[in-house]
């Protein structure tokens, strides 16, 4: 490379890693849905003290947030197959298992590492709605699930928006280690790019500039949600 | 008519109600009264089940609840023919007045949507907020959400209302809006209320009977006149003494 920072190879190696931006989503968006799912249903386990499950969340949520995510997706690639094997004690199950595709294990470390940290976002939010609501829906006959999913959720969800954005981020980043298990992401693209042009830097300045405005509109999405989600804050009116 | 037998109520070791038997009668106002602790609180959430007391027999009707032993079921029968009126109002939030007033006539009692916002146009413009019928709470003063908590509860058309110290959390000059709309449902909509409050002039002016309660035991009842102005029992008199210093 005799021109530094040449436009056209910056260029090049644009659109080549461009194509590889959708993939590095779909793993951050679909991890981040199954991740708000297990945390929803963790955070109400704990949230009503259910006996037993609620304590089992308590732990995952501690552990989840302990363990490097790298660990959990580590844990998940090499575990579940072990597992399953040891479990129907044939090979059959881990035939089965060899046509999943790396990056859905990936996508179950990732969203056990995700849902660990949304859990303690929800149980937060859940905290700055007042208990009196909740008595309120209660002393005219609705049931615990109404007053939850009527009253409670929708305030506690304007509460957790901004930092469930925020993990959302660190999500986007962090699917960059899918990489480990040989998932072609936008990282992975990067490294092979990189080491097969040795062109580190002009690689590595174009990644950056990638996942840079990938956040960006991320983060704009984020606080038009948490606009029209705070709806009932605002002091004009409908 | 609403009457509560022998209910008995302990946090931990302390116990909280301690034999606590009241009746009222259909359409009639009954004010507690009694000093900070003495249960009053306490008593009206153990009606609802908010706070299910250890002990006691509820008719309400011509239905026995025995409040230990309810079951889920009772427990929501019960709480569809109670509403609560709230220290802090407890407007939910997210929802505008006219939302909070229709929430339980369309989830609880599943009333058509049309027929639901009638009913809930109707007690708004009863407590006079119909002009206020599309702001959120946030957008209310204290007394405005009072008073859409009343409607809320008066919507629901419920055997007994519950009132637990409506005006204590509004500034002085809010009082006297809430109190009037309190007279007013107790003159026009034949409500069955119990109240709890500090107002000595609304129990005198509004109650059928007045409660005196204090460590966790009715100490005293009868019609207004007879207990604001000569109680019988040396505690009530010590208690109202502080009121008329004022
Ligand atoms: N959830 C609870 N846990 C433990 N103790 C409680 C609880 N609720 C009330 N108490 C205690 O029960 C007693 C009676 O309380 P309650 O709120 O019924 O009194 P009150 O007559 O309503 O008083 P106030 O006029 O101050 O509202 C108090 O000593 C209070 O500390
Ligand atoms: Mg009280």
């Amino acid at each position: 490379m005799d021109n530094f920072l040449d436009p056209v190879f910056l260029l090049e190696i644009f659109e080549h890693l461009i194509k590889y931006v959708p993939i590095t989503l779909g793993l951050a968006v679909g991890t981040m849905i199954m991740s708000c799912l297990l945390a929803l249903m963790v955070t109400i386990l704990r949230y009503k003290k259910v006996p037993i499950l609620g304590k089992i969340g308590d732990i995952y949520v501690l552990l989840g947030r302990a363990l490097p995510s790298m660990i959990l997706i580590y844990l998940a690639f090499f575990g579940i197959p072990v597992l399953l094997m040891a479990v129907s004690g044939t090979n059959k199950s881990a035939m089965l298992l060899s046509g999943i595709p790396p990056i859905a294990f990936a996508a179950l470390g990732l969203t056990l590492h995700t849902g660990a940290y949304l859990a303690e976002i929800f149980r937060g939010a859940l905290q700055s709605v007042n208990v009196g609501q909740t008595e309120a829906e209660l002393s005219i006959g609705m049931t615990w699930n109404q007053a939850f999913f009527r009253i409670i959720l929708p305030q506690a969800a304007v509460f957790a928006t901004p930092m469930m954005a925020n993990q959302f981020l660190n999500l986007l980043k962090g699917t960059s280690i899918a990489f480990m298990i040989s998932v072609i992401e936008l990282f992975g693209a990067a490294n092979v790019l990189a080491s097969n042009n040795n062109a580190y830097l002009e690689v590595y300045i174009v990644t950056a500039c990638l996942y840079w405005s990938t956040s960006i509109c991320f983060e704009k999405l984020a606080s038009v949600l948490e606009y029209n989600l705070s709806y009932f804050k605002r002091c004009t009116s409908k | 008519m609403i009457k509560l037998e022998n209910f008995h109520k302990s946090f931990g070791s302390t116990e909280v109600l301690k034999g606590v038997s009241i009746e009222v009668p259909t359409g009639s106002v009954t004010v507690i009264l009694g000093p900070s602790g003495s249960g009053k609180t306490t008593l009206l959430r153990s009606i609802n089940f908010l706070e299910p007391a250890d002990k006691g027999t509820m008719i309400l009707d011509d239905k026995v609840f025995d409040m230990a032993a309810a079951s889920k079921k009772e427990i929501l029968e019960v709480r569809r023919n109670t509403a609560m009126v709230f220290q802090n109002y407890n407007l939910f939030a997210n929802m505008t007045a006219l939302e909070n007033v229709k929430e339980g006539l369309v989830l609880v009692q599943k009333m058509g949507r049309y027929e639901a916002l009638i009913k809930a146009e109707y007690y708004l413009e009863k407590v006079g907020m119909i002009n206020r019928e599309h702001f959120y709470p946030v957008q209310l003063s204290g007394g405005q959400q009072q008073r859409v908590g009343i409607a809320r509860a008066l919507a629901l058309n419920p055997k007994v209302i519950l009132f637990d110290e409506p005006t204590s959390a509004l500034d002085p000059e809010l009082v006297g809006e809430v109190l009037e709309i309190m007279k007013k449902i107790a003159k026009e909509e034949n409500s069955t209320m119990i109240v709890v409050t500090h107002e000595i002039g609304f129990a005198r002016d509004v109650a059928d009977q007045v409660i005196f309660m204090e460590g966790g035991v009715v100490v005293e009842t009868g019609e207004p006149r007879d207990i604001i102005e000569n109680p019988k029992e040396e505690r009530t008199r010590k208690f109202l003494a502080r009121f008329s210093n004022r």
